[in-house]
């Protein structure tokens, strides 16, 4: 470690002391300190009217660009939602331009290795197939990893969990140095809304035992698990009934919108408010606000907004 | 007239090789079209078939047919992989033992074609419980899908493991899951009886048990081209004899039981004058059986009816209908149209069990009763019916699980779900659930209000059985919802919606 990077750690481990999702806010803070851009970062970035591509390059613009996130040399899992065997105008998946350009952007910024996985419900290989996914990754050179067996989940627990204190998590989500989590908002006969907090049941293997154990509870348990690094809410497709799988097209709403944050309940917040629903309704946000892991008051973080 | 032998070699190995390959092809990278072309040409499935009524088999089965009035039972040597396979058995036992030969053996014509004849008519008549286990594509495909796949899949677990580490991700895990043990068992069996009737015996499977063997060797009594001794030259070496696998060459009257020749070719290579021919030539008609051999044949005939009235007795129809009966009868899978044409087609092959991407289909032992032994159902604690994937109606050979387009497959009712509250999550831990409708594809089951929380609601005219609410049901030891079998497969109705309006501008840019 070199004296301007200890320098910069050791600034930010004490401004962010007692947080627990130190590494994502210090690599901000301290790359917005050193470029001397604004040091009122962003707590949140919505960004509306674009492809899904672009609506990403000017949001993560706005929080000092992916070098913010990702360092040279490091390994990065993005994690989209690719539960089901469906075309991407679907919206039961994440958008496949979204991925690539998140994809891309990481290693721009110097990422050794981009490897994208789900554990998905349909058949994984149709799913990240016919979700665009698979091409979108490998034409922007990152990786497509299984996640359809149980060798590749190793035990983990959760401090602070009531119901879910135990969990079996991909190793990718174990090793990697930056995860990113690239949830698509949309319509949910379980959890009402599927956002940032609940795409994370794609990064365990018994989805079961969440459903048997009170699923709310356990979302926002395992929320404080493992924070993302990044979260980025593709809300351009948007399903507003029959979710998740949805029937067909007749279901989507093309809303062309973007949430982009490090926090995770914000983010599922904002993304409730952006479908139409009241946060209050949705009980694992109320419980993961309630378990202190991320902040719900929208009105006094810091939003940027963006048109296009 | 040697060259007949390597090119018999060559088009063994090619036949054996795709079929492996076809049953061994995990990721579905073959099209289905080339594998449904290529196994048209497999005779057992093209008679089920073509009694079926089916365009491609009918053509498969003609080629073979003209084939053996031609030329004589070449399929076996050629076409047919489970003779391939006993060859590789033949051949490692003359490795083993320099000077291991198959002296002449009158060939047992009656008792063969008394078995294949009660083979067929119980297979025509419903019952498949004897023809399942001699069917010679049928038992290799269960070879291939019941042992190596397994074995392929451990190796490739093991490797995918090891690359994994290493960040690579060209191999993956694959599950081994639905693994029947009686039916692997009874593979098994087969194998090991095979191994050992072809090391001791040869060819001895194709002329006693086969059913297609059978049928060919009846058929070859009309061949125009024939293998026969050329009495001017030949040496009475008894080469021919020793090489001989069917055991059809009786060197020392110089004659040639060619109803039981299966065409391999190697008595022409083997003799060292031209005292072999394959040619063009009337000869005189096979000896009749003597009459201990007919009255073996005749006794065989009758037990083995007696097999078949036994086996082609269905199943009782279940008495009550306690939670576990009314989930006893097998689903199956799309295409079969009806339990009654699946099971009166089905062989047993287990292609479909090979193919099926989301492993759904897994081998019965006794769930179609005994005369549908070893055919494939759906089995939901593996997994469930991918909406938008016809795989196993392209595949199968027999026509038992029919070609259903995409469009047709999505309203295909193959079983209707059953939902029972008292062991719901929702009821029996007063926690909102609802994994059973996250995964139906056409939202038949919908979750209401129920107090607070949101109970399942199942509307089966939208259900098409695919068992995705079952395999996702997380209530145990007894799942709160699952499929029950449709005897005939209807059709759903399709969920019209109206189009939802997308929002052009709202006034407020952002509502936070």
């Amino acid at each position: 470690m070199d004296r301007r990077s200890f320098i910069l750690r050791a600034a930010g481990a004490t401004v962010l002391a007692g947080t627990s999702s130190a590494f994502g806010n210090l690599r901000l803070f301290g790359e917005g300190m050193w470029e001397s851009t604004p040091t009122n970062a962003f707590d949140l970035v919505a960004v509306k009217g674009g492809e899904p591509d672009v609506m990403f390059v000017k949001g993560i613009e706005a929080l000092g660009g992916m070098k913010a996130f990702v360092k040279k040399g490091q390994k990065v899992v993005v994690k989209p939602n690719i539960g089901w065997d469906v075309s991407p105008e679907r919206g039961g998946n994440t958008n496949p331009k979204l991925i690539a350009e998140i994809t891309r952007q990481c290693f721009d910024a110097g990422a050794k290795e981009v490897v994208v996985f789900d554990n998905t419900c349909d058949n994984w290989q149709r799913s990240y197939k016919n979700s665009g996914i698979s091409s979108a990754v490998t034409g922007a050179g990152g990786k497509m990893a299984p996640g359809n067996t149980e060798g590749y989940f190793h035990d983990v627990t959760i401090a602070g969990a009531k119901n879910l204190t135990k969990a079996k998590v991909h190793e990718l989500i174990i090793e990697s140095d930056v995860f990113i989590n690239v949830p698509i908002l949309k319509n949910h006969e379980s959890a009402k809304l599927t956002m940032s907090m609940k795409n994370m049941m794609g990064v365990v293997w018994d989805r079961r035992a969440w459903h048997a154990n009170d699923l709310h509870q356990c979302i926002a348990d395992f929320a404080a698990y493992r924070k993302p690094d990044l979260n980025v809410l593709d809300a351009y497709y948007v399903m507003k009934r029959n979710g998740p799988r949805g029937v067909s097209e007749e279901d989507i709403i093309t809303m062309k919108s973007q949430l982009i944050s490090t926090d995770m309940v914000t983010i599922d917040v904002a993304g409730a408010k952006l479908f139409g629903a009241d946060p209050a309704d949705i009980r694992y946000i109320q419980i993961a606000a309630a378990q202190k892991v991320g902040r719900a008051n929208l009105d006094q973080l810091n939003i940027k907004r963006i048109s296009l | 007239m040697r060259y007949l032998r390597n090119i018999r070699w060559g088009i063994a190995t090619l036949s054996l090789v795709l079929i492996t390959i076809f049953f061994l092809d995990f990721a579905n990278l073959v099209p289905p079209v080339f594998i449904s072309s290529i196994l048209s040409l497999q005779a057992g499935p093209a008679i089920i078939h073509v009694l079926g009524g089916s365009g491609l088999a009918i053509a498969g089965l003609a080629v073979i047919l003209a084939a053996t009035v031609l030329v004589g039972r070449v399929y076996c040597s050629h076409i047919c992989p489970l003779g391939t396979l006993q060859d590789i058995f033949i051949w490692t036992a003359k490795r083993k033992f320099k000077h291991r030969k198959f002296p002449y053996s009158k060939p047992q014509y009656l008792l063969h074609y008394g078995i294949s004849f009660i083979m067929i008519a119980a297979a025509i008549g419903g019952s498949f419980f004897i023809l399942n286990f001699f069917e010679p594509f049928s038992s290799f495909g269960r070879i291939l899908s019941n042992i190596v796949r397994p074995l392929l899949f451990l190796l490739n677990n093991f490797a995918a493991l090891l690359l994994s580490k290493q960040q690579m991700f060209l191999l993956y895990e694959i599950p081994l899951k639905g693994l029947t043990v009686s039916v692997v068992a009874a593979t098994l069996l087969f194998l090991g009886g095979l191994f050992w009737l072809s090391f001791y015996y040869g060819r001895y499977f194709c002329n006693t048990l086969c059913p297609v063997g059978g049928v060919l060797s009846l058929v070859s009594r009309l061949s125009i081209f024939r293998i026969t001794i050329d009495n001017e030259h030949c040496i009475d070496c008894g080469l021919c004899e020793r090489v001989c696998r069917a055991r059809c060459i009786d060197s020392e009257k110089r004659q040639i039981d060619f109803a039981a020749c299966v065409g391999c070719f190697d008595c022409l290579s083997s003799c060292p004058t031209v005292g072999m021919k394959y040619a063009f030539k009337k000869t005189k008609e096979p000896p009749q059986a003597p009459v201990d051999d007919a009255r073996r044949s005749v006794l065989a005939a009758a037990s083995s009816g007696m097999l078949w009235f036994f086996a082609a007795q269905q199943p009782a129809p279940a008495a009550g209908p306690t939670y576990e009966e009314t989930r006893r009868t097998p689903v199956v899978a799309p295409g079969g149209r009806s339990i009654n044409q699946f099971t009166s087609h089905c062989t047993a092959c287990h292609l479909c069990v090979s193919t099926c991407p989301t492993h759904v289909l897994q081998p019965s032992f006794f769930e179609f009763g005994i005369a549908g032994i070893m055919q494939p159902r759906m089995d939901y604690s593996v997994s469930y019916c991918n909406f938008d994937c016809t795989l196993c109606g392209q595949v199968c050979p027999t026509g038992a699980i029919q070609p259903v387009l995409p469009e047709e497959k999505k309203v295909l009712q193959i079983g209707k779900t059953h939902f029972v509250k008292e062991d719901c999550i929702v009821e029996t831990k007063k926690n909102d659930c609802g994994a059973c409708s996250e995964h139906c594809p056409t939202k038949a089951v919908r979750m209401v209000p129920y107090g607070k929380l949101a109970i399942p609601e199942v509307d089966n005219q939208y259900c098409i059985g695919c068992g995705a609410c079952e395999h996702a049901c997380p209530a145990a030891p007894r799942k709160a919802i699952f499929v029950q079998s449709n005897a005939v497969h209807g059709v759903a109705k399709k969920r019209e919606e109206t189009k939802l309006i997308s929002p052009v501008s709202t006034p407020q840019e952002f509502p936070f």
